[in-house]
């Protein structure tokens, strides 16, 4: 698991491991985000989490030399990652899961079954991307895995909780998407005017819960407290 | 915000017109894309004649119609495209430093050559800064573009302002074609005739270009299959599936799944700011380090 490096420009460059994304990758990336940011916090200014790279912005190309010759010879031990899971609740229903139903019969599934398997799982935060406070989950089970899209909707309500590929997620604010909604949580995802916008850390993890439409749409501020503890 | 301020009054604010500085570096960990402005070159130009604090608020216009009137005494610097730029209506023949006083009317017509224009005011515009910035950005200042009719608000100089200087702005540096570029993270995977038609022709901007990334004409003919999601940053090109180039801008996200071609650098990413639908560019591969 040991990375190489690889320059990109003068003050840009990555850690780069040639590997499938697991948690054991995860906590090896966390031992080097750890490393830089404690030891190169002077002339990091940005250190940028992917699957399966870590991207380092830096003040000048002799501060990423340095690091790139030291990188060679440096061993570190994965970071435990958090024990902290997240109970996310879900309703899995097709009035907020547009693509509920299209869903299950490319599938060959029933609903139940799709719920059965998306909330038996647990998912691990790799990182944010894609749009402000959205999770990559790495977890899902293979046999709800399905290719994104073809046509991308125009408007994935804030909440959706989406399949694409092999990978699911929530949809933190509306935005265009083109992966296939199954459900909608009611919590909030991003919040810009909390510090931090987000309530959740890379390393935690998510556990889907499955809740009614009535629970959906009776859903109150105290229940999401309940959640967010 | 506090009644001693200098209002601007938009009392005509073209369509794309936001607020922007340097941008939201310490976002990227929430998936907050990094924003400011466009064309970097430009806005420290003038931020710099007025020696204004780093991340001093800036007005980024990339239409004609501005009508802005200022309600009290103030310092702007103008750089970026050159448009025509009036005073009261009376013309201003070198734009780039511009004291007005209380009750003027700024309008800037015409783009001549370029495509975004920054107005600075001393001080930059008052705004809530978000995790060290006042880039507008729709999820987190709940608007992407000013409108007709709001004010801005600064720090109005106390007497009518003086100028000394007399800066002229050239836009020799972004007029021609070559927009450098470094071998992005995915480029060997290119095949050697996939990279000879990006580097061997011009290539041209399509109509479908936005602060988010700026999509060229031509197609690359690609079977590279999607690769696990990682950081892409403002100039990292990509290439889809369909064969698509995308060039990332400021508001991109910041991660992505698509093969990283090539990364711009820094320069090349504000004269490309300054590319119109059409212009040709060509790419330029500078060695990494």
């Amino acid at each position: 698991m040991k990375p190489s490096y690889q320059h990109i420009s003068p003050t840009l460059g990555e850690l780069v491991w040639n590997a499938e994304p697991t948690d054991e990758l995860l906590s090896i990336q966390f031992a080097y985000l750890n490393y830089v940011q404690t030891n190169f916090s002077s002339t990091i200014l940005e250190v940028r989490q992917g699957f399966t790279r870590l991207s380092l912005l830096w003040k000048n190309l002799a501060s990423q030399q340095e690091f790139a010759r030291l990188v060679e010879t440096l061993y570190l031990n994965p970071e435990p990652l958090p024990e902290k899971v997240w109970q996310v609740p879900v309703c899995y229903h097709p009035e907020y899961g547009q693509d509920l139903e299209d869903f299950v019969k490319s599938k060959n599934l029933s609903v139940a079954e799709v719920i059965q398997l998306h909330t038996q799982g647990l998912y691990r935060i790799h990182f944010f991307g894609f749009l402000p406070g959205f999770f990559y989950l790495n977890g899902l089970s293979p046999k709800l895995h399905l290719p994104r899209k073809n046509v991308p909707a125009l408007a994935v309500p804030a909440g959706s909780v989406a399949i694409g590929g092999k990978q699911t997620g929530i949809y933190p604010i509306q935005s265009p998407g083109g992966w296939h909604s199954i459900g909608r949580s009611p919590l909030p995802f991003f919040d810009p005017k909390q510090t931090p916008p987000v309530w959740a850390k890379p390393g935690e993890q998510i556990q889907f819960v499955s809740i009614t439409a009535s629970q959906f749409e009776n859903w109150k501020d105290a229940d999401t407290k309940n959640f967010l503890q | 915000m506090s009644t001693n301020l200098g209002k601007a009054h938009l009392l005509r604010c073209p369509p794309g017109t936001s607020l922007q500085d340097g941008g939201r570096a310490l976002g990227a960990n929430y998936g907050i894309p990094r924003s400011g402005a466009m064309d970097l070159h430009s806005y420290h130009w003038a931020n710099h004649l007025l020696k204004n604090p780093s991340q001093a608020v800036a007005l980024e216009l990339v239409q004609p119609g501005l009508k802005i009137k200022f309600e009290a005494p103030c310092r702007i610097a103008l750089a970026g495209a050159t448009v025509a730029v009036t005073v009261n209506q009376v013309g201003i023949s070198n734009p780039s430093l511009i004291a007005l006083d209380t009750g003027d009317l700024l309008e800037i017509g015409a783009f001549h050559i370029g495509a975004r224009l920054y107005l600075c005011i001393e001080g930059g515009f008052q705004v809530e800064k978000y995790l060290g910035s006042g880039s507008d950005f729709v999820s987190i200042t709940g608007t992407a573009t000013r409108a007709t009719g709001e004010y801005l608000h600064y720090l109005p100089t106390h007497s009518k302002a003086v100028l000394q200087a007399k800066p002229k702005w050239s836009t020799d540096w972004f007029e021609p074609e070559t927009i450098q570029a470094y071998p992005g993270p995915d480029w060997a995977l290119l095949s050697a005739d996939q990279q000879r038609i990006l580097l061997d022709q011009p290539v041209h901007l399509s109509k479908l270009s936005n602060r988010m990334g700026i999509q060229l004409e031509e197609l690359v003919a690609n079977e590279l299959d999607d690769l696990p999601t990682n950081p892409v940053f403002p100039g990292t090109v990509q290439l889809t599936p369909g064969g698509k180039i995308i060039i990332l801008m400021r508001d991109a996200g910041v991660t992505g799944g698509y093969p990283r071609i090539l990364q711009l650098s820094e320069d090349a990413q504000s004269r490309l700011a300054q590319k119109k639908a059409g212009d040709s560019i060509r790419f330029q591969l500078l060695p990494t380090h």
